[in-house]
């Protein structure tokens, strides 16, 4: 591991926005009348529903199991009862199948397994087996199951294991809370990953502009054997292929996954989400979340459970004091908007963001100045331009072959281009259609 | 003389050699190919539309002369040129019936709620975006995807939904493939009668996001002649094809939401703006 | 000698291209141009005309028509024929690319579509022997006078096709789509190879 970190080509400088619930410490949540739990919170497969109306649940319940290997179990939030199996509001303005449960107050815990009380000596593939029962999914956003990652195949070798502590996406607070003020349980969980990869060290990456951060983490990292490498500030760090070549000089290729390049990649809340499965025998069932915007009154970050509405989350939050123009879940660069506000918090859900309305994009169809800006801050090195211009004139042949499909949606692009073009949501309508043709192709 | 004799001559030589040598190339490099296809293609309606599956007219005909289509699967050419290419091929070919598109939803601006959108004005590319930022996820969104992909401009859009003027439509199919939703559906052009809409949600959770979605309160069904013309699905009605009602349904049901009605007069806008 | 032939290849293929420079086969220039696949089957056929039909047109003037022979007591010198006999050989020779061509490749044959005939309507070809005649080259050096001019017409058609499928996606103003902007195009491509004037 190289002690300076390299810079990775392009990204952007986005205004941090962070001081708005930096240096607000987590509040947890006061325990809701309802949960609105969504099934399908994972990359992969929906779990298999196993409750149905009128169940009995206690906190930590399995509400829903596993229906695959890329698939993860879902728990109760709560103690209560299964009141309703309907729909609800999804994160991408599509309804999804949802678990209501009405909270009898007692929030008695219930979890399915007991706390690992010798992990240190525990079998690698029994301590993986614990994170799947746990249903821990990549909290940074991806919601990509865990145990997955976790499990390469044996002609991917891995040697390195990096702890995503960045947290580059602007207005976002939540890791870095969760790093200064849970710095053992981040550590723990890095041991314990460790472990289960074979590996004797880990590396956490922390941009340089949480420096508490890195400190808190330094003073306990060294009692397990993990490293804390400070980040240059720089949109997308977080991002793995970026992270991983900053950390270690790698690049992943192509098409290809960091086990291509021998390293695995888990976000800090995920390995505190690890820990708690081992060490404390729970499930996931709740996350740290930023709900923050200029047009708050008390931006800060909580301590959600999975099923919180929206609504309630910025009722917390003091509500507003000037009418927002729009909803993220997520941060800016990356962000979905939403369109209603009974969403409910999921596991990935990292950030709740209002936006004023002189602050947001208004994209227009402008055409392309050639001005190369985009290009200039592309870190997947394609041609956004280019790209952007094939898919206006639907011609996808040709976005395939700019190599469309390796781009992030960082966001970069959209960000800089001075004609305001809707570069990601061109990139999202190349990806869809590609994808769409080759699986075409394949039922042919 | 003899200058304008020997240039005549010269020049008939020349000729002829150049004449010659095209002439053995002409039999060495021939190609074969049925002039009928060309025949054929002059006598199909040239729209290159690929209703009937091929390429291009050119293709479609060289497909015909081949046996691998009949000329009725072009959905543009009326019955007679259909029936005068089979007979110029000495084939038989069965007329197939004539089939427009029909939107199945009644979602316009004015009775739907929606959200602000701001991106490209495409429904493949809105739809991205919590799921094109309609109160219904089933709904039209009205950015004109089919209308720019008809070839024959039979789609109108109106207050924001996409309106398929029938007595324009050839039945391609180009809209079906385009939409992001599946709204589209290619039905006998005979029938006139239909249920715009495509929602399978409980009728009370439709009714606050649309104001004319149908809330399968089985009005139609009652009033039908014959319980079978409309079928039920959940909690949305449709109209049977293969046993459609008669076009004075619409009038004798007395549709609470107008989501029954009849399409030639859904393209002319009567129903534009009414709802209870 | 190899001091001509340098001087004939460089200022047939750069200094008087016969596309930007002499303005000749513009025919086939804008109308082939619209993908670079078909720009580089018309480039195939037009060189390979042009060289057989400088070769095959240069030995008919060297040895028959710049001959004087005397017929029947009168003597005759059919030089005035030259421009009858250059475009019947030019004819045949593009009717054989055809023939040839419907038979190895159908798909560049449907591509190429009229512009394949009207090759021999192609004032470059007919400029290249006519030229060659003018300059007063050998049969070598009218060969390789006509090979490099093709060389520079697949240049020019090339540079300009891979211009025209990039204008093809750009959002270019509605009066001026299509053929109005490959115009101005062509033209600023002209103006570019002017930057080579005075190199031979």
């Amino acid at each position: 591991m190289s002690n300076k970190p390299r810079k990775f080509k392009g990204g952007v400088h986005p205004n941090d926005s962070k001081a708005l619930s930096a240096s607000s410490p987590v509040q947890d949540a006061p325990l809701l009348e309802k949960y609105t739990v969504i099934l399908h919170q994972n990359i992969g497969a929906p779990p298999e529903l196993l409750v149905k109306k009128g169940d009995a649940v206690k906190k930590g319940a399995l509400l829903a199991k596993a229906s695959g290997f890329v698939s993860v179990p879902l728990h109760a939030p709560t103690s209560g009862t299964v009141t309703a199996i309907d729909k609800c509001p999804g994160p991408t303005g599509i309804s999804v199948p949802s678990v209501e449960i009405t909270a009898d107050g007692e929030d008695e815990w219930g979890s399915p397994f007991e706390p690992m009380a010798d992990w240190q000596n525990a079998e690698p593939a029994d301590l993986k087996q614990r994170v799947w029962d746990a249903g821990v999914v990549g909290m940074g956003g991806a919601g990509f199951p865990s145990h997955v990652k976790l499990s390469p195949p044996p002609e991917k070798p891995i040697d390195t294991l990096i702890l995503n502590g960045a947290e580059c996406e602007p207005y976002l607070t939540a890791d870095h809370r969760l790093m200064l003020e849970q710095a053992e349980e981040v550590v723990l969980g890095a041991a314990i990953l460790a472990r289960i990869l074979g590996l004797k060290t880990a590396v956490i990456g922390v941009e340089n502009n949480k420096l508490d951060a890195i400190e808190a983490l330094k003073k306990v990292a060294a009692n397990h054997n993990v490293t804390v490498q400070g980040l240059s500030v720089n949109y997308p760090q977080g991002a793995e292929k970026q992270l991983i070549y900053a950390l270690t000089g790698r690049e992943v290729p192509i098409g290809g996954l960091p086990m291509a390049v021998g390293c695995v990649v888990q976000n800090v809340a995920s390995a505190v989400a690890v820990a708690d499965a081992v060490v404390m025998g729970r499930p996931s069932i709740e996350r740290i979340t930023t709900v923050t915007g200029e047009p708050l009154v008390n931006p800060g970050n909580w301590r959600f459970r999975i099923g919180t509405p929206i609504s309630k989350a910025l009722e917390l939050a003091g509500g507003v004091k000037v009418q927002p123009a729009k909803l993220l879940l997520g941060g800016p660069m990356m962000g979905f908007a939403q369109s209603s506000l009974d969403v409910t918090v999921m596991k990935n859900t990292s950030g709740i963001l209002l936006i004023p309305a002189e602050q947001v994009s208004q994209y227009t169809s402008e055409p392309c100045i050639r001005c190369g800006k985009c290009v200039t801050c592309c870190p997947m090195d394609i041609l956004p331009a280019t790209i952007s211009q094939a898919v206006e004139n639907e011609r996808f042949d040709l976005a395939a072959q700019l190599n469309v499909l390796a781009c992030i949606e960082c966001g970069s692009c959209s960000y800089v281009c001075p004609s305001h073009r809707p570069l990601n949501q061109h990139f999202k309508r190349a990806k869809a259609e590609i994808m769409a043709a080759r699986r075409k192709q394949q039922n042919k | 003389m003899t200058i304008i004799l020997t240039s005549l001559i010269f020049a008939a030589l020349l000729g002829a050699i150049l004449a010659l040598i095209i002439g053995v190339a002409a039999k060495a490099f021939a190609v074969e190919s049925d002039p009928r296809i060309e025949t054929v293609t002059d006598m199909l309606p040239g729209a290159n539309c690929g209703g009937c599956g091929y390429a291009g007219c050119a293709d479609f005909a060289k497909a015909i002369v081949e046996g691998a289509a009949s000329p009725s699967d072009c959905p543009v050419a009326p019955a007679g040129d259909s029936a005068r290419i089979a007979e110029y091929l000495g084939i038989t070919s069965e007329q197939k019936e004539k089939m427009v598109a029909v939107v199945r939803c009644s979602g316009s601006i004015s009775v739907t709620v929606r959200s602000p959108y701001n991106g490209i004005n495409d429904c493949r590319s809105a739809v991205l975006v919590a799921g094109g930022a309609k109160g219904c996820d089933y709904g039209c969104l009205g950015l004109a995807s089919c209308a720019r992909a008809c070839p024959f401009d039979a789609i109108e859009i109106r207050d924001g939904l996409a309106v398929v003027h029938p007595e324009l439509c050839v039945g391609c199919g180009k809209c079906v493939d385009i939409c992001p939703k599946n709204l589209i559906v290619l039905v006998p052009a005979s029938v006139d009668v239909h249920v715009y809409c495509n929602s399978p949600e409980k009728g009370s959770v439709k009714r606050k996001v649309c104001k004319t979605a149908c809330i399968a309160c089985r009005k139609c069904i009652k009033a039908a002649d014959n319980a079978e013309q409309m079928t039920v699905k959940g909690f949305l009605i449709e109209t049977n094809y293969d046993n459609p009602p008669l076009s004075d349904l619409v009038e004798k049901t007395g549709c609470p939401t107008t989501a029954l009605r009849l399409a030639s007069k859904h393209a002319a806008g009567e129903y534009d703006g009414v709802s209870k | 000698m190899a001091d001509n032939i340098l001087t004939i290849t460089i200022g047939a293929i750069l200094v008087n291209n016969f596309v930007l420079a002499k303005f000749l086969g513009i025919c086939p220039f804008l109308g082939v141009s619209k993908k670079i696949k078909t720009a580089l089957g018309m480039s195939g056929a037009v060189v390979f005309v042009m060289t057989l039909s400088s070769l095959v047109t240069s030995l008919i003037y060297k040895y028959v028509l710049s001959k004087t022979f005397t017929v029947a007591g009168t003597e005759i010198n059919l030089t005035f024929l030259k421009i009858l006999v250059f475009i019947v050989v030019i004819a045949s020779l593009v009717q054989l690319v055809e023939i040839i061509l419907q038979k190895f490749s159908p798909p560049l044959y449907q591509a190429l579509g009229i512009f394949l005939p009207l090759i021999t309507t192609n004032c470059a070809v007919l400029g290249a022997a006519e030229l060659s005649v003018q300059a007063g080259y050998g049969v070598l050096e009218s060969t390789i006078f006509g090979f490099c001019s093709a060389l520079g017409f697949a240049l020019a058609l090339i540079l300009f096709s891979s211009l025209r499928e990039k204008l093809d996606l750009a959002q270019v103003p509605a009066p001026l789509k299509g053929t109005a902007i490959g115009l101005i195009t062509a033209g600023i491509l002209a103006m570019v190879f002017m930057g080579f004037s005075g190199l031979v």
